[in-house]
């Protein structure tokens, strides 16, 4: 590199960095407020403390229900991701493997899934008629539904890079249908796999339009909706609502710095795939 | 006899299943009841009515300022979060210094949930809030309610959606800027070619597939906003930052279900339309590198 170009380079630096404090400004605000009086906390500036009050977590966490909200959210989360997955996988295989004109309309029934938008009014009678409204097991059917045309698309278009011979050694083997998917497909096809597990997860478990929509019960709601109602009622109080927020953030925070390469690489692949 | 196939076609059941009942069926409901003068007292009798609701609709000019504000909002943010990422990108395809932890700043947002974003900015933009105090200091006395005014509000929504995913978008270009072959650069350096023109006839048309997903993305996602809007601005002041989404939500949670359907019918319309044409259309740009 020639001595002009790592000027230019440390110039670069110095304006992207001076733009990432700017980017985290929003983050350190609250991290610190957490811990101020209300008085100070309601002044909202990015000064230190001058008392330090820890327990302001301890109330977030006996009132603001924040620990429930967690339990919801995983409740939905983790078997919607598994079965859009699951039946995303299957379908996905059986769909680009077998190369009929059936195969090829059901394709383009689940492509045409992608832009089909939320219609909030005929699901939330679709929810009454069917007598499951308000439960975890409709919002996860719901959320399966709308992850399905996603998953179907990339693992159609994934497996079509894994040779065939690889399904007849299977086969050859002994393997049954489901035996080859889980033990062999699957395997191989892991970069897809953990796109999708990204994708979904951080998708469903961000949403709150869904539950916020199709949930009476405040026993049942997710981190988004809880953060959402402490927010309305302790508008005042912001040192409570600044812990609220970093007890919902700090985790998800953690697992993307721990999980950042899959997370990047899964997001940005279902993106350009999708 | 043909031999029996090794992929059973029952393995396509259950994803056909779900999808079909929680998916299509709905959307085919909209489309039905949105005919007809379907409420939360008439919720199973409703009665045929023709193309009403969406006169109705189409004359309200709530529905209408909405309409535009939707169009305005998914325009507005990915013309922003495309540039800014195109420009983060190009910084970051460069050897700079604490690289991958810059990436990873500007990334992070996106992984947040909207709700803590809407909150958290609702404390930066309120008359006492960040912003304001940051603006006092340096001089410029502000009291200004930034969410109380049209203007502001709405920039509001756009530039925290833009900030959210500026970094996500980043991360399409650099892979897309990475794919581009160095001996293509080299080639144009010994025919002479300034910096700008190398970006001009090398680099920007060996990355339309980048802006093809980035674009088609924004655009849709853009047209179907909810959340954001309805946490920080929930819609107003008044209705002027209501968008179609937030609509829909509020006819149907005032018990309109026949005119909230047809409202669906209508987002989920252009969604379909748009995403569709802007593919097509972005797609035959791309050229073979």
């Amino acid at each position: 590199m020639s001595r002009k170009e790592k000027n230019i380079n440390r110039i670069i630096f110095i304006v992207l960095a001076i733009l990432a404090v700017i980017v985290m400004v929003p983050v350190v605000m609250m991290v610190l407020g957490s811990f101020k009086t209300q008085a100070e906390a309601s002044q909202f500036n990015l000064a230190l403390p001058t008392e330090f009050h820890p327990e302001n977590y301890l109330y977030v966490l006996k009132k603001g229900k924040i620990l429930n909200g967690y339990k919801n959210s995983l409740l939905i989360t983790i078997p919607a991701a598994f079965f859009s997955i699951i039946f995303g996988a299957l379908a996905g295989i059986v769909l680009s493997r077998r190369q009929t004109k059936l195969t090829e309309s059901i394709y383009y029934y689940f492509i045409f899934g992608l832009t089909i938008t939320l219609q909030t009014a005929s699901t939330f009678a679709l929810f009454k008629v069917l007598n499951i409204y308000g439960t975890f097991f409709s919002i996860i059917c719901l959320f399966v539904a709308i992850r399905l045309p996603f998953t179907v698309m990339t693992f159609s278009s994934f497996v079509k890079s894994v040779p065939r011979d690889i399904d007849e050694a299977a086969i050859i083997d002994g393997c049954s249908f489901l035996q080859m998917v889980f033990r062999v497909l699957l395997p191989v096809m892991k970069p897809i796999l953990v796109t999708n597990i990204v994708v979904s997860a951080i998708d469903i478990w961000n949403n709150f339009m869904i539950p916020l929509f199709f949930f009476g019960s405040s026993k049942k709601w997710t981190v988004s909706l809880t953060i959402y109602n402490f927010f309305g009622q302790y508008s005042r109080e912001w040192q409570y609502v600044f812990g609220a927020l970093t007890l919902t953030i700090l985790p998800m925070l953690i697992l993307f710095l721990f999980l950042q390469k899959y997370i990047v690489e899964g997001m940005v692949a279902g993106a350009v795939k999708g | 006899m043909r031999k029996k196939s090794v992929y059973p076609y029952w393995a396509l059941l259950p994803a056909l299943l779900i999808f079909t009942l929680f998916a299509v069926v709905p959307l085919i409901g909209s489309l039905i009841f949105s005919f007809s003068d379907w409420n939360i007292s008439r919720f199973y009798t409703p009665q045929f009515r023709g193309i009403t609701n969406y006169i109705s609709l189409l004359s309200d000019s709530v529905f209408l300022h909405s309409l535009w504000n939707t169009f305005l909002f998914a325009v507005c943010t990915t013309a922003l979060k495309t540039a800014a990422g195109l420009a983060l990108a190009l910084l970051l395809v460069r050897r700079i210094p604490a690289n991958n932890l810059l990436r990873t700043v500007f990334y992070a947002p996106c992984v947040l949930s909207v709700t803590v974003v809407g909150v958290l900015f609702k404390a930066i933009l309120s008359k006492t809030g960040l912003l304001n105090n940051a603006l006092t200091a340096i001089g410029i006395m502000s009291t200004t309610d930034w969410l109380a005014h049209y203007g502001t509000a709405m920039g509001a929504v756009v530039l925290i959606e833009s900030w959210m995913w500026a970094g996500f978008n980043m991360f399409i270009f650099i892979s897309g800027l990475q794919a581009v072959p160095k001996d293509y650069y080299e080639y144009a350096s010994i025919e002479g070619a300034s910096a700008r023109e190398k970006f001009r006839y090398v680099t920007l048309p060996l990355i339309v597939p980048s802006f093809t997903v980035v674009i088609t993305l924004g655009i849709s996602g853009g047209l179907k906003v909810f959340d954001i809007i309805y946490v920080i601005t929930n819609g107003g002041p008044g209705f002027d930052t209501q968008v179609l989404s937030t609509y829909v939500y509020q006819s149907f949670s005032l018990g309109y279900l026949g005119e909230s359907a047809a409202g669906s019918v209508i987002l989920c319309l252009i969604v379909t339309l748009v995403s569709f044409l802007l593919n097509k259309l972005l797609v035959n740009k791309e050229v073979e590198a």
